[in-house]
């Protein structure tokens, strides 16, 4: 940890490339379809022929400009760019439909800069013992994180908690479709060869989210975001004003985010989603989330941009990867040479630490980039005449779908998802729980039918299910989060007949 | 007589050309090389260590990406319905592709995937963490014995490799192991080294990449891995056991004969270079050299004991 | 007390409809579940269906207790709906056929006219497409070349 590592992150290629990687991956996380993983799949060859703290530092920025991405197509389109943005839309659009979208940009980019900080700083300075938090999530764990990621999808659905259900539990049964991952059976696809590849996320998506905005947006006449008249400069100052008083939202959410990232799986949907709910559950009776409450950005893009850090965190210290591009970068340093799994710190420590600091440089690096990208982006959506924008953003979903698995029945499939989604929207059943139960269903499935293999084979079925210590928190919080709502309308309620006698 | 001399020169200069023209294939522009899993396994880290081998022999580029789904059906059902011109190659597992069609109809056959080239296998071994009980592969298979079930072991997949050397394994044994399958070797790692079971079912890889924190029982090889000097091999414990995961390359089967040859020599010029195979063998990998000329003999044997295995593992009828 | 008309309006009949197709997706999804020859691929998708056919039940009964005026399709323009929506799917069946490239097209012109409010000015006729065309190259350019996505 000298500071020797520090001044190797800052020669001058590196800072090039750290710039370069948060810029390129900021555009590609905008573009719905195009995801963290692909960009860095495509960009691994570049790496070989430098060093590998050099490759890393890239491949680490341009994941930290992807995931900050997302929120531009979330707060502008409606469409998460990245499923970790999924979240952002919960208030993102709100703001940008009531005219504040150029303050949800700038509070989206500095959330990230905090939350990548927040990752980066840990793994510097805690991998060790944090790696070990990897370890203790075992299969049940998982089972029952899924479980409180139904019910957070539930409690914020809000009004109506019966369709939130329903849309989680249809999102589930859709992730089952296809050949089965614990087993060889091949589940509802009534023959058909095309559904045999299942409902990708990415490409569900586009269709739920992006799809019923665009039916609406040709059916009427108005611009698509309001744009507030006579305000000049982008509201940095605004924003910076509000992110400096929710600071402890920042922090916990950034800690969310990390500990999130840890988990190998979990990824910066769930993250983004619990630090939403905790931020939701704890607000203040002014703070209107779900109607464009700028805490709500900050929560979620603050926790998805720590699991960037975070996600490194078993990557380095493990070499289990956290996520699927960190699982590329551990394939881009093993062609390089490098021991990754636990020797990794030890035996290849200036690497490792070059690293991080480079990851540091490219997080503060965002703060100019996505400021002056996002003002550019909300410039352009904004004016752009919605005649144009709509084909545009129509064909970009298309090309989007299609680049996951080139295949065409895919684009078929998502906009079939789009003209369903778009139909029960309008009764109700919005796009968020349906696109969560398909990010969940396999990580529920997959605990449930580990955990009880294990436990019925060592006949603690019940031990297993309730009786590890972190499950019993998992659990505890569920119940929290699923009946605290439940009392504090009752004793609203009582209020209100009390002071009616 | 110069005549004569003169038409004969021109006849097989002429007949030299044509055949020169037509068994040369050529690439143009960058390969999509698909890999039908996530990135971060096995078949990803091979095709990354091919990757800057290819470039620099053949001088184009190799683009990677990823097709997960379905423990790989997903990639080789639709295989065969990719451009054939040689610019798209996907790589291809034993046993899952012998296994799969034979369970069900998953949109592929066996038979139908142009496999030019097997270039290295994994072999099974049994790891457990660096700080379990079990010091020898006899401690857990008394373990196993005593304790009917009780011994739970991770691995990728069901009716994959490891599912089926569990099964094989408990049968030779006679002892009875849980299988508790996870979502491709990665996974089943974590679950180990976070003692969620007792023991993995997994490959030599595991042992070169996790190094110290775990210890490798037994490796399904006919002789020692170079790496693991102190393992022993399950033929000197008394099984019989030699096999793993078999990886290659397949092209879709409109591919011409000249356009897979031309492949299977490419890769076979990559397999023979003395760097990647160190690469490789650093990684925990094993070397296999099964071009195009000597696959069908390969898959035959393949095929005959992977079924046979598979129906009396009760995994298919 | 709820308007009798609510009754029969246009979004209590859609929500009651919504609610009766999730029932159905669970129960189908109940029946193909019997097919599976593997106990654990089983558990889930049942369990989850079971919800899923529970709660909207009670999305259904619930709102055929109290009837009311939400939800439905609301004001627009349906031409321009569906000219969007025909547009996108055939972009995405004539990939195949004709090309990226022109399938892209057909797409955004018809994306084009849909969302066309206003009368067509001599400059909107002649900008507009031309934009079109330069989104087209640059999204073509980018996803063939940069990410190596074989478009056809």
């Amino acid at each position: 940890m000298e500071f020797s590592h520090f001044l190797s992150a800052l020669t001058p290629l590196n800072f090039a490339l750290a710039l370069f990687g948060v810029v390129a991956g900021t555009v590609i996380g905008s573009i719905p379809g195009l995801t963290a993983t692909m960009a860095l799949a495509i960009l691994v060859p570049i790496t070989f022929s430098m060093e590998p703290a050099s490759a890393l530092i890239l491949l680490g920025a341009i994941y930290t400009g992807a995931i900050y991405g997302g929120a531009y197509a979330a707060i502008l389109l409606n469409t998460p760019g990245t499923p970790s943005a999924i979240a952002t839309t919960f208030d993102g659009y709100p703001m940008a439909k009531r005219g504040d979208g150029d303050l949800a940009v700038a509070l989206a980019c500095f959330a990230s800069v905090f939350g990548g900080l927040v990752g980066a700083i840990a793994l510097l300075f805690l991998a060790p013992p944090l790696s070990q938090v990897a370890l203790a999530f075992g299969p049940i764990e998982y089972f029952w994180l899924s479980v409180f990621g139904l019910s957070l999808i539930a409690s914020l659905s809000s009004g109506n908690l019966m369709k939130g259900l329903v849309g989680g539990a249809f999102g589930m049964i859709l992730s089952t479709v296809g050949v089965a991952e614990i087993s060889a059976d091949i589940r509802l696809t009534f023959g058909s060869q095309t559904l045999i590849g299942g409902f990708g996320v990415v490409g569900a998506l586009i269709g739920l989210y992006c799809v019923p905005v665009l039916i609406d947006l040709v059916a009427v006449p108005d611009r698509h975001l309001k744009v507030e008249e006579g305000v000049k400069t982008v509201r940095i100052g605004e924003a910076f004003a509000l992110a400096t008083r929710s600071k402890f939202n920042l922090i916990r959410s950034s800690i969310i985010g990390t500990l999130v990232g840890i988990l190998p799986g979990a990824g910066g949907s769930v993250a983004g989603l619990v630090a939403y709910s905790e931020a939701k559950r704890t607000a203040k009776p002014d703070q209107k989330f779900g109607e464009g409450e700028p805490n709500g950005i900050m929560a979620t893009e603050s926790a998805n941009s720590a699991t960037v850090g975070g996600g490194f965190i078993p990557t380095l210290v493990l070499g289990i990867p956290g996520t699927p591009p960190d699982a590329i970068v551990l394939g881009a340093l093993l062609v390089q040479g490098v021991r990754t799994g636990p020797a990794m710190f030890s035996q290849s420590g200036s690497i490792v630490f070059t690293f991080i600091y480079g990851l540091i440089i490219a997080t503060v690096l965002m703060l100019p980039a996505g400021l002056l990208i996002g003002r550019y982006a909300y410039k352009s959506i904004v004016t752009v005449p919605k005649a144009v924008l709509v084909p545009t953003v129509g064909f970009m979903t298309i090309i989007g779908t299609f680049a996951i698995r080139n295949s065409v029945s895919d684009v078929i499939i998502m906009l079939c998802l789009g003209v369903f989604g778009w139909v029960v929207a309008r009764f109700g059943f919005a796009a968020s729980p349906i696109v969560l139960g398909l990010i969940l269903g396999p990580i529920a499935e997959q605990g449930f039918v580990q955990g009880w293999t294990i436990g019925a084979a060592t006949n603690n079925l019940f031990g297993m299910f309730f009786g590890r210590p972190i499950s019993q928190g998992i659990l505890l919080f569920t119940l929290i989060t699923l009946i605290l709502p439940l009392i504090v309308q009752w004793r609203k309620s009582r209020r209100f007949e009390e002071a009616n006698q | 007589m110069l005549r004569r001399t003169l038409l004969k020169t021109t006849a097989a200069a002429a007949l030299a050309l044509t055949f020169g023209v037509q068994a040369h294939a050529e690439l143009n522009g960058p390969v999509n090389y698909i890999i039908p899993f996530g990135p971060g396994g096995e078949s990803d880290i091979s095709a990354r260590l091919q990757q800057p081998f290819f470039a620099e022999k053949f001088g184009q580029e190799m683009v990677v990406s990823y097709q997960p789904g379905g423990g790989g059906a997903v990639g080789w059902a639709s295989l065969n319905g990719l451009n054939g011109d040689g610019q798209t190659i996907m790589g291809v597992n034993l046993p899952h592709i012998i296994i799969k069609p034979a369970q069900k109809d998953v949109g592929f056959t066996t038979d139908s995937l142009n496999a030019f080239y097997m270039f290295h296998f994994t072999p099974d071994a049994i790891v457990v963490p660096a700080n379990s009980p079990y010091q020898t592969l006899a401690d857990l298979v008394n373990d196993a014995k005593a304790n009917p079930g009780q011994v739970t072991m991770s691995g990728s997949g069901k009716a994959s490799a490891n599912h089926l050397a569990q099964i094989k394994f408990d049968k030779m044994t006679g002892a009875l192991t849980t299988y508790v399958p996870f979502k491709g070797t990665g996974a089943s790692v974590t679950a180990l080294l976070g003692n969620q079971v007792k023991a993995q079912w997994g490959y030599t890889t595991v042992g070169a990449k996790q190094g110290d924190a775990v210890r490798m029982l037994a490796v399904a090889m006919e002789d020692r891995h170079p790496l693991f000097p102190d393992v022993p091999t399950f033929k000197e414990l008394g099984y019989d056991m030699v096999g793993g995961a078999y990886r290659g390359i397949a092209l879709p089967n409109t591919a011409s004969a000249e356009t897979t040859a031309m492949w299977s020599d490419m890769i076979g010029e990559i397999n023979a270079d003395p760097a990647f195979r160190q690469k490789m063998l650093d990684g925990g990998f094993a070397m296999l050299d099964i071009s195009a000329a000597d696959m069908p003999a390969f898959m035959a044997d393949r095929v005959a004991e992977y079924l046979k295995d598979a129906r009396e593992a009760g995994l298919i009828k | 007390m709820t308007p009798p008309s609510a009754m029969k309006s246009g979004g209590q009949i859609g929500s009651l409809l919504a609610s009766l197709f999730f029932i159905c997706a669970g129960l189908i999804t109940l029946y193909d579940t019997t097919s599976y020859t593997d106990r654990d691929s089983q558990v889930f998708p049942q369990t989850v269906a079971i919800i899923l056919v529970v709660t909207a039940s009670f999305s259904f009964i619930a709102r055929f207790l109290k009837p009311s005026d939400e939800g439905g399709f609301g004001t627009g323009i349906w031409w321009r709906r569906a000219l969007l929506i025909i547009a996108m799917f055939l972009m995405g069946f004539l990939i195949p056929k004709i090309g990226f490239l022109p399938a892209g097209v057909v797409a955004f012109s018809g994306g084009l006219i849909a969302a066309m409010h206003e009368r067509w000015s001599a400059k909107t006729f002649i900008l507009y497409p031309i934009s079109g065309a330069v989104v087209i190259t640059a999204f073509y350019v980018l996803f063939k070349f940069v990410l190596y996505v074989p478009l056809p």
